[in-house]
């Protein structure tokens, strides 16, 4: 690749890129993220898609909101089970509406910490919002 | 407060090849990152079909995490010193004392959990290293190689990120090199390094890795319909193939790029000129990837993913995985 191919402007995202320099070197550029800069706003639309699904399912009374959290986090059973330290027999019941209304507070407490989000929201199924115009990096 | 004042900050294509990179300049060894990853043997596939970790196939390419340090042990000679714990409060006290001694210290993380990535980048990812080499207050100065600027990390978020559970779970990981030979000669590392890599991808007797992951990929990828919830899902997963293979890390097109580079440096140390042609032929392989990247993305948000669109795919990364057996077939013949 190019040197003057690899520049993408996009500070939200800075990135390395190894390239071929106008003497021929290949070596690093500091640069923006291709796809951050062109299709950021897309997985913000899907990942809110996706939450309102999840939250209609909530309401059927089909999921919980450890289930909610855990496809929304992208975490599998086994995952899950490992970061929470909670027993598989136990993280399967409490992905269904009946078996979440048994958890303990130590149990909330726990799928908190690896959801990263606090108990109040955990319950609510609130997820922190993504702000695709954040600009922690720049 | 502690802040190592003489630990120079940059950025790096990739966090492990860029930590350890970064400890080794640090201890007075003048190794680029592109050197130490292709000594490191860094460069890798492996295509996953079903794993109990990931809710859908995906790939890799790069190594197992924790080899390039491995390997930099075995192949330059470092020594160093690691740590793991049961214990966050015993892994916080030791973290803190080896600031306190003015050392620099690499951490494993979960990249969840670092509270001044941007939202939308934050996955569960076990594998994500980091230097820290201050602490001010209740927060952490990180060095992190994928930022273009030290940061600073919550004490709380470090320990949540460095005793996450989980698939390769960090269980609080440090390390440092405590011993260097900044004079070693690079020759037979490097020649190590790509004897390792083209076995890697040529000879491993397992069918999802190297030239063989490749192929499993190019064939498999257009069955991943089947694992899709719904079209956004499918969408997001193939754009996924975009920032697995040049947004997490690479350098782009998948490390090719980074490992083309190497080649160039690597040619006048080893006296094999026939590295540099290597060395191009490598950067239009990565040309290749990219394009894959590029495709995949396109596809994805027009939500374009009928089996036509998913079989072009499919045939992009078996031309991919013809151009890189051939490849490594050759890079093996000229180091013999």
């Amino acid at each position: 690749m190019k040197e003057q191919e690899g520049y993408v402007d996009c500070p939200e995202q800075q990135m390395i890129l190894y390239v071929e320099k106008d003497d021929g070197q290949y070596g690093p550029i500091q640069t923006g993220s291709f796809i951050t800069k062109h299709y950021l706003e897309d997985w913000a639309l899907k990942r809110n898609n996706l939450i309102k699904s999840l939250k209609d399912q909530l309401n059927r009374n089909e999921i919980s909101p450890i289930k909610f959290f855990m496809v929304l986090e992208d975490l599998t059973l086994s995952e899950l089970v490992s970061r929470s330290g909670i027993p598989s027999r136990r993280v399967k019941k409490h992905l269904t509406p009946a078996g979440y209304s048994s958890i303990t507070k130590e149990q909330l407490d726990r799928y908190s910490t690896v959801f990263n989000v606090d108990v109040e929201r955990l319950q609510r199924c609130d997820p922190e919002p993504v702000d695709v115009t954040d600009e922690r990096n720049l | 407060m502690t802040s190592i004042t003489t630990f120079q900050h940059k950025m790096g294509a990739h966090c492990e090849s860029g930590t350890v990179t970064a400890l080794l300049n640090h201890g007075g060894l003048n190794i680029t990152e592109p050197m130490l990853f292709g000594i490191s043997s860094g460069l890798f596939f492996g295509y996953f079909h079903k794993h109990k970790s990931f809710t859908f196939p995906t790939f890799i390419v790069r190594s197992r995490p924790g080899d390039m340090r491995k390997n930099s042990q075995k192949r330059l000679g470092v020594r160093y010193k690691t740590f793991s714990f049961r214990d966050p409060v015993k892994g916080t006290a030791v973290l803190d004392s080896l600031l306190e001694k003015q050392i620099p210290v690499a951490s494993q993380v979960d990249f969840f959990y670092l509270d001044y990535v941007p939202t939308w980048e934050r996955v569960h990812i076990n594998v994500h290293f980091m230097v820290i080499f201050g602490k001010e207050g209740d927060e952490y100065i990180i060095s992190d190689s994928y930022f273009p600027k030290p940061v600073k990390l919550p004490a709380e978020s470090l320990k949540r990120g460095r005793f996450a559970g989980g698939n390769m779970s960090p269980k609080g990981f440090l390390f440092y090199p405590v011993s260097i030979d900044t004079d070693i000669d690079l020759k037979e590392p490097i020649l190590k390094g790509i004897r390792k890599t083209c076995f890697n991808m040529l000879s491993l007797p397992v069918p999802f890795i190297g030239i063989k992951g490749i192929r499993m990929f190019a064939r498999k990828v257009t069955d991943w319909p089947k694992f899709a919830r719904d079209t956004e899902h499918l969408s997001h997963e193939i754009m996924k193939i975009n920032i697995l293979l040049e947004d997490q890390g690479t350098g782009g097109a998948g490390f090719r790029f980074m490992y083309a580079s190497f080649l160039q440096q690597a040619a006048p140390v080893i006296q094999k000129p026939d590295l540099l042609e290597l060395s191009e032929e490598m950067m239009l392989i990565g040309d290749k990837w990219r394009e894959i990247s590029l495709f995949a993305a396109r596809i994805g948000k027009n939500r374009d993913l009928g089996s036509d669109r998913l079989q072009e795919l499919s045939e992009q990364i078996m031309d991919r995985a013809d151009a890189e057996e051939q490849f490594f077939q050759k890079l093996k013949r000229t180091i013999r």
